[in-house]
């Protein structure tokens, strides 16, 4: 089987994929722009968002041999690749690539796991004809593997959802794919919250919030009075992190708002118990050597925080001081290395001393990722 | 505390944790690696049968406490930067040294959780604690993880656990001691467990990590390994 023939079989779209309307093309990165009036999101626009995978219905059906055939040919796809993409630009490996498909079967066959193993077990090859259902078309499988290699369209985009934390959240192109390395911040908010039972009955806010991850993990740990207020200029940001907050019923905990980072939040400007936030943070000039899945694939409007990455930081931290209550937590990842040390400077000796305990926090991997501290 | 680790390492975490009149000690048993000597104790003051066994009564928390954990080498400046699912943990028990990581899950979080399952079996396939044979009588959860047919298993130990039982790794370390304690022989070990030797054989050779250990043991005392 090759690529072309399939190809040509499988150019017919999703009916799942109402591409959402690209955010404003004219958005301007300056966090000094007039204010676009900032509007709370009540009703969920869930229309626009697309179904992941692993939400769908199992209106397919294929049998072991087929879909053993299917891997098959994945596999085929990785090994043509070999390690072209991880010498390219640091992309995915073999052994990653091969993951990932396993993870994608995960996700499609409406069946234990049994199933998916077995797919694996080179004696059922050709013979078994037992039929299981599949939450997409086998020529959608098709098409979206080789979306994955030639396209290097990310694993998370391709099945719409990221596992984070204990949390499946839904993502689709227009919103970043919530990384490994921020599960931490939510770690963080655990311990001063177990601490201090009056942060933890508080209004939190999640600025850039994305998918919503963040402010989902940030929700579930609050105790019954805490709150969330989570913000984001993007309109599929918004919509895409409102679908997340429904599926985890916490629509009473969570308030979506779309604006530029503090605009927003007048209403609870002084009262904020924690703020957190991944702000984007890669130098402008670094953007176009990222690896393909993420340069080429998500929205710039995420990562790209101006000259030295700092643009944003900066603006968080000018104004932390006047949005946090005495006593409030704030975490903020970075780009890591100077650029912690930096804001966590600004954060100690150009603040007019209005914060206790700055910190910066390794992550998992040894980089200075993160800068948390405390309204005085 | 009357409890003592032999380290592969000699990392010594505080001197508090020196502790020298052992009665019971526990060993780490690496035939591969160089035994080196450095008396540790697990903190917890009560004794119930050695270094090694405490670990494994610690709760998920508290074991997590002892880990340090990280992922693997950082390629690059991660965080924005990276669509790799570099979810991979690693956690390293302190006072041990012993390594567990996990790879395959989708976050990060869940591979903590299997790491830190994963480091229960590891701990339980490497830390030896010593024992009289003398005056030997097999732990409950030793006897849990024996066959039914066993002639010192009462009724009321329960039915058998088995390899996919997370309990399984408490018995599977009080077998393991016992087998190092008879220097590798499995039919002196079936004596004292009322079995016959073929049956603790099948036993050992259910699991797959167990049976490798034994071999290794058995390697290491010139006997032909179990098949
Ligand atoms: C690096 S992403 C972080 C997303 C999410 N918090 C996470 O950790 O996965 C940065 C987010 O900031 C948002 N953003 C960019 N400019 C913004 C602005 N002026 N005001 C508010 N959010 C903004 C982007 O839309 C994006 O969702």
């Amino acid at each position: 089987m090759t690529l072309s023939v399939f190809r040509a079989i499988h150019t017919a779209v999703s009916p799942h994929s109402l591409i959402f309307r690209r955010s404003r093309a004219s958005f301007c990165c300056s966090v000094n722009r007039p204010s676009s009036s900032s509007s709370a999101v009540s009703a969920t626009p869930v229309s626009t968002v697309r179904i992941p995978l692993f939400l769908r219905e199992a209106t397919g059906t294929a049998t072991i041999s087929e879909l053993h055939a299917w891997r098959k040919w994945a596999q085929t796809l990785v090994s043509s690749v070999g390690s072209k993409f991880e010498d390219a630009d640091n992309g995915p490996g073999p052994e990653l690539l091969c993951r990932e498909i396993r993870w994608m079967l995960e996700d499609v066959v409406e069946a234990n796991l049994d199933v998916v193993n077995r797919l694996s077990d080179e004696t059922a090859f050709g013979k078994d004809g037992d039929v299981v259902r599949l939450r997409a078309g086998l020529d959608e499988l098709y098409c979206l593997w080789e979306e994955r290699i030639e396209k290097r369209r990310p694993f998370q985009y391709l099945v719409g959802c990221d596992h984070w934390r204990d949390l499946v959240v839904c993502v689709q192109e227009g919103v970043l794919i919530p990384r490994p390395e921020t599960e931490m911040i939510v770690d963080m908010v655990e311990e001063v919250v177990s601490r201090d039972k009056r942060l933890a009955e508080g209004i939190w806010a999640d600025l850039g919030t994305g998918s919503g991850a963040l402010g989902i993990g940030i929700a579930r740990i609050l105790r019954n009075g805490g709150k969330v207020v989570a913000t984001d200029i993007s309109e599929v940001a918004i919509s895409v992190a409102s679908f997340n907050v429904n599926r985890y019923g916490l629509q009473d905990k969570i308030e979506l708002r779309q604006g530029s980072w503090f605009e927003p939040l007048e209403d609870v400007k002084g009262k904020l118990s924690g703020l957190v936030s991944n702000p984007p943070y890669i130098p402008s000039m670094n953007i176009a050597g990222l690896q393909a899945e993420v340069g080429q694939h998500e929205p710039r409007l995420a990562l790209d925080g101006g000259k030295d990455g700092l643009d944003y930081l900066l603006h968080l931290c000018e104004n932390s001081a006047l949005a946090l209550e005495s006593g409030g937590f704030f975490a903020f990842e970075t780009n890591g290395g100077s650029q912690s040390k930096f804001i966590a400077d600004v954060m100690t000796n150009r603040s007019n001393f209005s914060f206790r305990d700055v910190k910066i926090v390794a992550d998992l991997s040894g980089i200075q990722r993160f800068v948390t501290g405390f309204r005085q | 505390m009357s409890t003592a680790t032999i380290l592969r390492s000699a990392t010594l975490i505080s001197s508090k944790l020196f502790t020298s009149a052992a009665t019971k000690r526990s060993i780490l048993f690496q035939t591969r690696l160089p035994l080196r000597a450095a008396a540790l104790s697990v903190g917890s003051s009560s004794d119930d049968g050695g270094g090694g066994r405490n670990y494994l009564m610690l709760s998920d928390e508290q074991l997590m406490g002892q880990c340090e954990m990280d992922t693997f080498k950082a390629s690059g400046p991660g965080g924005q930067h990276r669509n790799k699912r570099e979810s991979a943990v690693r956690l390293k028990h302190i006072p041990t040294g012993v390594i567990a990581q996990a790879t395959e899950d989708r976050s990060q979080h869940k591979n903590r959780a299997s790491a830190l399952a994963r480091m229960r079996t590891m701990l339980a396939l490497k830390v030896r604690n010593e024992l009289d044979l003398e005056s030997y009588t097999p732990p409950l959860e030793l006897l849990q993880i024996l066959p039914r047919k066993s002639t010192i298993r009462e009724a009321d130990v329960g039915p058998q656990i088995g390899p996919n039982n997370p309990k399984f790794a408490l018995g599977m370390q009080a077998l393991l001691d016992l087998m190092v304690a008879v220097n590798g022989s499995v039919s002196d070990a079936a004596k004292l467990l009322g079995l016959s030797t073929g049956a603790l054989s099948r036993l050992i050779l259910s699991d797959d990590s167990l049976r490798r250990e034994v071999n290794e043991l058995r390697e290491s005392k010139g006997m032909r390994p179990l098949k």
